[in-house]
């Protein structure tokens, strides 16, 4: 891969209290790669995300997008710059339609302000009407059965169509940079297989954008990700393609474990 | 021979949702005249019994409920002028009762009140107990500067909500560095502050408060004297009652433009998960803080007309009770609905006048019948609707 680098952390260090959750990471992320993050829980994987999304500060260290230094910056005006991202334990709008969801996913392109929505009523009401639209093209694409249920509250969506449903929400900001969170967690092996359809068929429609997934999955780490990101105990293990990251013996110690080891021979 | 069949549907189906909307607004005007009227206790507590029993039956037919709510959104236009029509034409149907005006000016401007605490606790979830203190400071602003610098109704008007919108924002202030729960208790503590300082303060007229507020003045007729329209003669509430009316009227449009913009759908995105909204590009100190100063604005204006209509005010006009009660309203009512905020605000304004005859167990009879309500309908009497789009 020799695209541009989009998004690169240096020297990320993040500690709570005495315990330090991240330590000296360093990463990049080129334009259309997907970066597999795997490590054992508590590794550090979530802080990594909550750092480059603006929740967590960093103790020190950097983060930049095309160059421009976001840490210190606030979760949402880093959305505005282009970063979307999905939960670990998804949050969604429950109380909320589905369509709604991804509208909300548009705010940083919408305009209307308060003097807007009550004095310019059709200007608002244009604005909300457009991104509707394009919420119900986006709902469409990602999963027809989603966009069926668009009327829906989203708290009475099963567990895949959730899943699918943060990922929407997050593309409606159109981002150059989409982290995925445990996307598969709560997933069945047929659930699972969908998703990685989808996010291929997300790849091929959108060949700028970058990715980062932190996975349990091996299947899906095994053949989405164009390099993987080892971590444990918030330091940086390894690097490199599933294929050599999987033979280093430290990797497979620390995290990979008999159940995974078994995969790879499989 | 198939177009003409589905255009005669098409006109059936109107027709139908026409008489459901009209049926329903007159229906629901004819209660409330019967409420207000209502002196034995016996009738009271048997229209209270009917009111239960609509409410258990949409409870339990929510197609019926459906095809009412259908109906409205079918014949919005239709509904708002005929609305508007009863609104106009109910001082007409109250045998010149003064009682029964006071009554619909109070709980109008407990309407506006809630609709305005809406803004914060109904779409975003933010607990605000400082409402009725936002309140007090339209209704004192207003009165200083009408007695002090004989500044008309008016003027004072826009002048006090603009001060009340200033209270607001210093009170969303703490917002910025407060959680929700702590929140809380900041508002509680400005609303003691303010009714402690309108006690205290010189200006204000300590604990005796203002006297002698004039009645506002429209093309030279005094808001004092009766109200004479086509040679019929109203008694002189009936001009507050026109003009909170208009209030309320500003207040739904206040409510329903917010509700469907981008500004009401952060709201709700904050209500329902705050870090997810934030991750969305909301900026929730922004909102929160706008949810305040929205919220101040409306008070304000609604603190002015009842300083203007009462013409003398006091500190224990605005006390946290009055926050308290405005915050039941809210959610009795049910939070996020306009409609359920208005019948809530109403229902529970009338209820303890009615229930005068219970004397003693006034509160009490008061607290059984708005858990009873809260039993048939947990949500509010008009839960929070999905947001619906054209086409
Ligand atoms: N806000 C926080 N306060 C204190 N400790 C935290 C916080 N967030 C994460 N941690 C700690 O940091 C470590 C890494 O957590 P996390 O990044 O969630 O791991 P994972 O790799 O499973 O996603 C854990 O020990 C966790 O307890
Ligand atoms: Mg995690």
């Amino acid at each position: 891969m020799s695209a541009p680098v989009i998004l690169e952390g240096s020297g990320l260090t993040m500690r709570f209290g005495g315990l330090v959750a991240m330590a000296e990471v360093d990463f990049t992320l080129r334009k259309g790669e997907i970066l597999g993050i795997i490590g054992p829980n508590g590794a550090g994987k979530s802080t990594l995300l909550n750092i480059i999304t603006g929740i967590y500060v960093p103790s020190s260290g950097e983060v930049r997008l095309s160059g421009e230094r976001l840490n210190g910056q606030p979760a949402h005006r880093i959305v505005g710059k282009g970063i979307a991202r999905t939960f670990q334990s998804s949050r969604l709008f429950g109380d909320l339609s589905v369509l709604d969801n991804v509208i909300i996913g548009r705010h940083t392109h919408m305009k209307t302000g308060i003097f807007d929505a009550i004095l310019r009523r059709s200007k608002a009401e244009a604005e909300l009407a457009e991104a509707a639209d394009i919420a119900e093209r986006l709902l469409k694409a990602v999963s027809r059965g989603l966009y069926e249920q668009r009327h829906r509250p989203a708290a009475e969506l099963p567990q895949a169509d959730r899943r699918r449903l943060e990922i929407a929400r997050a593309l409606a900001s159109e981002p150059k940079v989409l982290l995925l969170d445990e996307p598969s967690s709560g997933m069945d092996d047929a659930d699972t297989d969908a998703l990685m359809d989808d996010i291929r068929a997300l790849c091929a429609e959108r060949p700028e954008l970058a990715m980062m997934i932190i996975e349990h999955d091996m299947r899906l780490v095994a053949s989405l990700p164009h390099r993987v990101l080892v971590l444990d105990y918030g330091q940086k293990l390894a690097e490199g393609s599933y294929e050599e990251v999987r033979l280093i013996p430290r990797v497979q110690e620390a995290y990979l474990g008999r159940k995974a080891t078994q995969n790879a021979q499989a | 021979m198939s177009v003409s069949v589905t255009a005669t549907r098409r006109t059936s189906g109107a027709a139908t949702a026409l008489s459901i909307v009209a049926l329903t607004e007159i229906g629901s005007a004819a209660f409330l005249r019967q409420f207000l009227l209502a002196e034995d206790w016996r009738v009271v507590v048997g229209l209270l019994g009917f009111f239960a029993i609509v409410l258990v039956a949409l409870q339990r037919l929510p197609t019926v409920e459906a095809r009412i709510e259908g109906a409205f959104s079918a014949q919005g236009r239709f509904a708002t002028l005929l609305g508007i029509a009863i609104v106009l034409l109910f001082p007409f149907l109250l045998e010149k009762s003064t009682y029964a005006l006071h009554l619909l000016i109070i709980a109008q401007l407990y309407a506006v009140l809630a609709l305005a605490l809406n803004f914060q606790l109904g779409s975003a979830n933010i607990p605000n107990f400082a409402t009725g203190a936002s309140y007090g400071i339209g209704a004192y602003a207003s009165a200083l500067l009408a007695l002090n610098w004989d500044v008309s109704f008016w003027l004072a008007l826009p002048a006090a909500a603009v001060v009340a919108t200033i209270f607001g924002f210093v009170l969303g202030v703490p917002s910025m560095r407060t959680r929700d729960s702590y929140l809380a208790l900041v508002t509680i503590a400005f609303g003691v502050v303010v009714h402690q300082l309108l006690n205290n303060l010189e200006f204000t007229g300590g604990p005796n408060g203002l006297v002698g507020i004039p009645a506002p003045e429209l093309f030279g007729h005094s808001f004092a004297s009766p109200l004479v329209i086509f040679g019929h003669s109203l008694p002189s509430q009936a001009n507050f009652y026109y003009l909170s009316a208009a209030l309320v009227g500003v207040s739904i449009l206040f409510a329903a433009r917010l509700h469907h913009s981008r500004i009401g759908l952060a709201w709700n995105a904050l209500r329902a998960d705050e870090l997810a909204a934030r991750c969305q590009g909301i900026n929730a100190t922004w909102y929160k803080v706008l949810a305040f100063v929205v919220d101040a604005f409306l008070a304000g204006f609604a603190g002015t007309i009842y300083a203007f209509y009462v013409g003398f005010i006091s500190p224990d006009n605005f006390t946290f009770l009055v926050s308290v009660t405005i915050m039941t309203m809210v959610i009795a009512g049910g939070m996020d609905n306009t409609l359920g905020v208005i019948v809530g605000a109403f229902l529970l304004t009338m209820l303890p006048e009615k229930l005068r005859a219970f004397s003693d167990y006034r509160i009490l009879f008061f607290g059984v019948t708005v858990i009873a309500f809260l039993m048939i309908r947990p949500q509010g009497i008009f839960p929070q609707r999905l947001r619906r789009y054209g086409g």
